[in-house]
């Protein structure tokens, strides 16, 4: 299904854009679910057999698993239509941001909001020159304007098919639940997100913790100029401000959260290991950093692993497979975080499961068991996976 | 898009000559595939067309999403189980 966005720059659909949308989502849905269990049953029945006859054993990491995919009937058919399907997404929104430019900008400049662009900024190649999820002119569409963050919004709704929530911010509700339940001491009174697009994984902080100046930064102008104007739209007073997340302009030890949701694969290893280095450097002591990121493929089987990597080679998501081959307590070691401050989780989706569920998978200390069971995207239900540390 | 960086151990032959990824042996299958696809999005365009009119008609209201499952599940059926 796809989503109606619950905010004023919801699209005013036509008929034919409403049903194309629908379409999206229902082929997605089907690939998804339907094509990848035919995938994982090929995988079984014909990849595995095949590779452990000419190397001796099954595949033992996602790029084996890969290679030994490659070429099968159920993989060509399923990548080829998942992509496909992907270009759909974005395709279906366009003309409805087209035609409707002019009324969201008239809304955004009478909602106001918080933003503050920095011209100077050299926008690195991952954000404006990589058609990140094949999504046309990236990050940087359209410049400063509402564009790549209406493209983003609403093609977000028909992608994600209802399990990110009404306003695509489950990731965001679910994570600051968990953390207000499991550390009930704990009470950021500034919090930075990193990476944040257009803010809706990052408004739930605000909810969660009303009191704390909430600042939002991103390197791409435009979708923090939408997200800007979104927020204020909802009532939340959110500051979105064009900035580096490897680059923090912020003295050390400004911030009690340090927070960023599906961002860090989006960066080069090097870019990576800085933004964590900054996380630390701007945290203050008690301070905490949280990502909400894909699982490592450490925690997974070779084809889970692959499953997932996938975007890596056929979604323009080039640095996702290199950082979920990455170890997250030990990235969080090099940034300087003690490796006894280092945890990790899942923790259900709280639009799916409701907050009951969050508070007794705290209860039971369910959360902390990470692995196949609960981080495959072929695992049961909709489990988010996050890792992070506490600055001492 | 061809300028964007692969990860390390990406096997040859995944891409064309602009950075598109292929799948299959011949290549113009890739862009039939895409073709199909939108082939069947235009039709269900159409068919909420119809059932738009038939509702303004007096027909009683049909599930969207439920019509569009059983549409989609009975058009891709010859690529069930590959």
């Amino acid at each position: 299904m796809s989503v109606e966005l619950q905010h004023p720059m919801n699209p005013h659909k036509t008929a034919d854009e409403a049903a194309r949308g629908r379409f999206v989502s229902g082929m997605r849905s089907l690939i998804l679910n339907d094509l990848a269990a035919d995938l994982k049953v090929a995988y079984d029945r014909r990849a595995v057999p095949a590779w452990q006859r000419s190397h001796g054993a099954p595949p033992q990491s996602s790029a084996e698993a890969h290679k030994a995919l490659r070429g099968d009937p159920a993989f060509n058919i399923y990548s080829a239509m998942r992509v496909q399907a992907q270009k759909m997404v974005w395709a279906s929104v366009a003309e409805s941001v087209e035609r409707e430019a002019d009324r969201l900008g008239a809304a955004a400049r009478a909602a106001g909001g918080r933003v503050a662009l920095n011209p100077t900024l050299d926008v690195p190649k991952n954000v404006g020159a990589i058609e990140v999820h094949l999504m046309p002119g990236s990050y940087t569409r359209g410049g400063d304007s509402l564009e790549a963050g209406a493209v983003y919004d609403r093609g977000l709704a028909v992608f994600s098919m209802g399990l990110m929530g009404t306003n695509l911010d489950d990731i965001g509700l679910s994570m600051s639940c968990y953390i207000r339940l499991k550390y009930p001491d704990f009470a950021p009174q500034s919090i930075l997100d990193t990476g944040t697009t257009i803010g809706h994984n990052t408004l739930p902080w605000k909810l969660t913790y009303p009191d704390a100046e909430v600042i939002a930064i991103d390197a791409a102008p435009g979708v923090l100029v939408y997200g800007a104007a979104r927020a204020a739209m909802q009532g939340q007073d959110v500051q979105f401000v064009q900035m580096c997340a490897d680059k923090l302009d912020y003295p050390d030890a400004s911030f009690d959260l340090v927070w960023s949701s599906m961002f860090l694969h989006e960066l080069s290893k090097k870019q990576r290991a800085a933004a964590l280095a900054e996380a630390y450097r701007v945290l203050k002591p008690g301070g905490l950093m949280l990502h909400m990121e894909l699982p490592p493929n450490a925690e997974m089987s070779a084809f889970d692993g692959f499953y997932l990597d996938w975007d890596s080679w056929y979604n323009e998501e080039p640095y996702y497979k290199g950082f979920r081959d990455e170890k997250p307590p030990e990235l969080c070691a090099a940034a300087g975080f003690a490796p006894t401050d280092y945890f990790q989780f899942v923790v259900p989706s709280i639009g799916i499961y409701g907050e009951q569920a969050i508070a007794d998978l705290i209860a039971s200390e369910a959360a902390e068991a990470v692995g196949q069971a609960t981080t495959g995207r072929l695992a049961e239900g909709v489990m988010w996976f996050g890792f992070g540390a506490w600055k001492k | 898009m061809s300028e964007t960086p692969r990860p390390d151990d990406t096997p040859p032959g995944l891409y064309d000559e602009t950075g598109n990824a292929r799948f299959f042996a011949e290549p113009a299958m890739d862009r039939f595939v895409a073709v199909v696809m939108n082939m069947a999005q235009e039709m269900w365009v159409q068919e909420e067309r119809l059932l738009a009119l038939e509702e303004a008609e007096g027909s009683a209201p049909v599930d969207r999403e439920a019509k569009l499952k059983a549409f989609i599940d009975r058009l891709f059926a010859p690529i069930r189980g590959a």
